[in-house]
């Protein structure tokens, strides 16, 4: 197995891969094919918010894939509102609790569980759930960053149009960046997920929305770039977001995958939103994403693994 | 003795200090954080003529009117927050050489600014926040001292959060101060120190002279029943006049007290070579009369007329609310007051300017406005919703209001006390204008006010906002994304001011439908639905492409 194979060899390969596939179209997620195939690109979960939680990023390989021992770990959560962990505005408290859990459990010698909200910090962290179900992980793990001072301005390499901004100081001195968003809908652009939601760890939003707040939110991604996203679909916040009030969704739900822009491919088309299915192409920026390189939003050429609780 | 004073000034200024550091910094209300401002009788006084109203707020003043009856102005010399103050800063600009003589007659303009305010009371207009001691201390320190230190201790932070971050002390390398900044802060800097500054006339010269509260306890300390006594050990060497902060030993007759000038300091005492001074019951046997400055009456009676004569000029400016509502009348353009203020002709006479609620806002909205509203209206608070929102949920101000200017409801209530309306100014909106999706209005507004329309001439939906339920908070106009002024901004527009009475049963007829928007709680049906609502499904999927 050590045998070097040929671009030639790799594409021929890739192509029988694919015959199989179609052969088993029907059944997408029938046992795969017989070779040792690595950890799945998508992990899929469903059951209660731990368990799935855990179960979704074991299918991936497990949080030891991506935390090490000794990591500085900055979870992003959404936290921005206050309300209720049923009203599906933020992320579901037991998932963000699982994540941290994990990561401590992987070893990380400093877990901090950030978002810059927009409602008064306290009254968020309070409100989501969040800052009581991590309490049991780690003290004082919950934190807002909404003063100017928790920020400092970066050159954004990749970006087309936000060039540069001030970014959560935090996120530049850690080792390892997990998003845990909730699955909910946006006025403005779609559907909040994993790379929507790294707007909580910068500072001036304001002027994203200036711009072209698809295509900053894609330049965004280039430097914030998580290494595990985690999106929350235990409720999907189906209409009405990001704030809501709005129709909320039972699902029950974990997606996991290294892959930002797949994990928030996969969950637009894992739910409805506002009574609809959609195409993650239909997602302006998650397409855009995917066609300047920063992941795949092509779901249907990726693996993906699921597991009922 | 002088130090027994001087303890009990530093534990009063620190009490009051620190009750409105309470409020002003951590949101924590210990005590009624008003109570130094409730004990100010000229302001009480004057507010309780202006407001038509003797409500038990005068209880606690009424108390320490009693005791000035009964051992003089011991509010001045051992209470009052400004005094201490100003003990504070005659030590530090006290000139080198000894002050000029000072004259007596100037004892009498504080009768006469009484006089003044009392007079433009008669007319229901408040003078009150020029010369009420307590309510310039109160701005003073809430709305400038404590802005400047809270913003030192944040520079001081700023230099300990890397090091609390490198070992990992979450709490202090995530700690945060609150910035709070004001408007005005200048005016009202410059005024205490030109108050201040009087010291190179005389120490505690605004006591002595100006101080309307030190007036009311003049006339109440005219004799009181405990009070400086001189034996006849007195050898009138003439020391304790020189001594006396107040000027009141006259040097012609050390024997005798000006008993309405003297605070008790008991300086006097402590100094005498004789020990002839004492301070307790007077003896039968008086040795000088009791004499006063008090001023004559017609002038008393002309700077009153004076004061009602600017009353009535206040009352006929152009933006003088005074009257019923209605044509006619000029409201100042996109002023917002704050939730449960009372309405403008009584909010002006009730607010004392102390600055409370501006200090106690936990986000910074409430702001003391300058000329905007005219003379009449000086640091008035006005909800700023670009600096701060008006959280729906949160009624600090009218918790600390020492006067009731803003009346204090119940959370229930709170909800229906309308500030304003909010009103999108389309040729700056990010959607209407430059068809760009951007929807951050409806994405902040609590009360579901804000909602996303299909229009033909625009490519992107767009905000519309249902009047009926918007509440005036400023959440949208707070976090537009549009620089400057907002592209949705808070206008006065219907708001809901009440001087008594239910704000919800007054809301409820005129159609409005305030609450927070939540889907647990479905909305009930509204008795007089509103016309023009679109419809949540006329444009399906904002912010998805075609496919």
């Amino acid at each position: 197995m050590d045998k070097k194979i040929s671009r030639r060899e790799f594409i021929k390969h890739q192509a029988m891969t694919g015959l199989v596939l179609a052969g088993a179209a029907n059944g997408l997620f029938l046992p795969g094919p017989v070779q040792a195939s690595p950890a799945p690109d998508i992990g899929v979960a469903t059951g209660g918010a731990e368990a799935a939680t855990r179960a979704a990023v074991d299918l991936i390989g497990g949080m030891g894939g991506v935390v090490k021992k000794g990591d500085h770990v900055l979870i992003k959560p959404n936290m921005s509102f206050p309300r209720s962990p049923d009203e599906a505005s933020n992320t579901h408290p037991g998932v963000v609790k699982a994540v941290a859990a994990m990561c401590k459990e992987a070893g990380a010698s400093r877990i901090m569980v950030l978002d810059h909200t927009l409602a008064s910090g306290k009254v968020c962290i309070e409100a989501s759930g969040i800052g009581d179900a991590c309490a049991s992980i780690g003290t004082n793990m919950v934190h807002t960053i909404n003063a100017p001072s928790f920020y400092k301005e970066v050159p954004i390499d990749r970006a087309l149009s936000l060039t540069r901004t001030d970014v959560a100081k935090a996120f530049l001195k850690a080792d390892v960046l997990i998003a845990v968003p909730v699955a909910k809908s946006h006025s403005a652009t779609g559907v909040s997920l994993s790379m929507k939601g790294m707007m909580g760890l910068i500072y001036d939003r304001g002027i994203m929305h200036r711009m072209d707040l698809n295509e900053t939110i894609v330049d965004l991604a280039t430097l914030l770039k998580a290494d595990l996203a985690v999106i929350d679909g235990t409720r999907v916040l189906s209409t009405g977001g990001p704030g809501g009030p709005g129709k909320v969704l039972k699902r029950d739900t974990v997606i996991a995958s290294t892959d930002m822009v797949a994990a928030d491919a996969y969950a637009v088309g894992a739910f409805e939103w506002y009574g609809k299915k959609f195409n993650p192409s239909q997602v302006r920026h998650i397409r855009l994403a995917h066609e300047r390189g920063l992941g795949r939003a092509d779901i249907e050429n990726l693996s993906v693994k699921t597991i009922a609780l | 003795m002088i130090r027994f004073r001087r303890i009990v000034q530093l534990l009063s200024l620190s009490l009051f200090l620190l009750l409105l550091f309470l409020v002003s910094l951590s949101g924590v209300s210990l005590l009624n954080p008003d109570i130094f401002l409730r004990l100010d009788p000229s302001l009480m006084l004057v507010t309780a003529v202006a407001a038509r109203s003797l409500w038990a707020g005068l209880i606690p003043a009424g108390l320490v009117l009693l005791s000035a009856l009964l051992a003089g102005r011991i509010f001045c010399g051992y209470i009052c927050p400004m005094g201490t103050t100003l003990d504070g800063t005659d030590a530090v600009l006290r000139p080198r050489k000894k002050n000029k003589r000072f004259f007596p007659g100037l004892f009498r303009i504080k009768y006469l600014i009484l006089a003044f305010m009392l007079g433009a009371a008669l007319f229901g207009v408040s003078w009150v926040f020029f010369a009420s001691p307590l309510s310039l201390v109160t701005r003073l320190y809430g709305l400038v001292i404590f802005p400047a230190l809270s913003f030192l201790s944040g520079l001081v932070l700023d230099v300990a959060r890397p090091l609390a971050d490198a070992l990992h002390i979450n709490t202090l390398a995530f700690a945060r101060i609150r910035t709070i900044r004001f408007d005005t802060q200048f005016f009202i800097f410059f005024f205490f120190i030109a108050t201040a500054g009087m010291v190179f006339f005389s120490p505690r010269f605004w006591c002595r002279c100006l101080c309307p509260a030190g007036a009311i306890f003049a006339i109440a300390s005219k004799s009181p029943l405990i009070r400086r006594q001189v034996s006849s050990a007195c050898t009138q060497c003439g020391k304790c006049t020189r001594h006396c902060p107040m000027s009141a030993i006259e040097t012609a007759s050390p024997r005798s007290t000006l008993h309405p000038e003297c605070i008790v300091c008991r300086n006097c005492e402590a100094i005498c070579p004789e020990q002839a001074v004492s301070f307790g019951r007077p003896q039968i046997l008086r040795i000088g009369p009791s004499s006063t400055f008090s001023p004559e009456r017609r002038h008393i009676v002309s700077t009153g007329l004076a004061g009602a004569g600017t009353a009535l000029v206040s009352l006929t400016g152009l933006t003088s609310l005074y009257g019923k509502p209605g044509q006619g009348q000029v409201g100042t353009p996109g002023l917002v007051r704050p939730p449960g203020a009372l309405p403008e002709t009584e909010l002006l006479s009730q607010c004392v300017r102390c600055g409370e609620c501006m200090a106690a806002c936990p986000t910074n909205t409430l702001q003391p406005i300058w000329l905007k509203a005219g003379l009449p209206a000086i640091f008035s608070p006005a909800v700023t919703p670009r600096r701060g929102v008006c959280d729906p949920r949160c009624h600090e101000c009218a918790k600390v209001c020492p006067t009731h200017a803003i009346r204090h409801l119940p959370p229930r209530e709170r909800i229906w006390a309308k500030t304003g309306t909010a009103r999108i100014i389309r040729r700056k909106c990010l959607a209407w204008e430059f068809q760009k999706h951007c929807m951050v209005c409806d994405e902040v507004c609590p009360f579901g006010a804000v909602e996303f329309e299909k229009r033909k001439s625009v490519s992107v939906p767009v905000p519309h906002v249902l009047e009926d339920k918007c509440g005036g908070c400023g959440y949208c106009e707070h976090f537009c994304p549009v620089q400057n002024q907002a592209a949705i901004v808070v206008t006065p527009m219907d708001e809901l001011r009440l001087t008594a009475g239910s704000y919800e049963t007054a809301a409820r007829p005129r159609g409005f439908d305030l609450r927070i928007a939540s889907h647990d709680v479905p909305s009930a049906p509204s008795p007089m639905p509103y016309p023009h609502s679109p419809k949540p499904e006329n444009h399906p999927a904002p912010g998805f492409d075609p496919e």
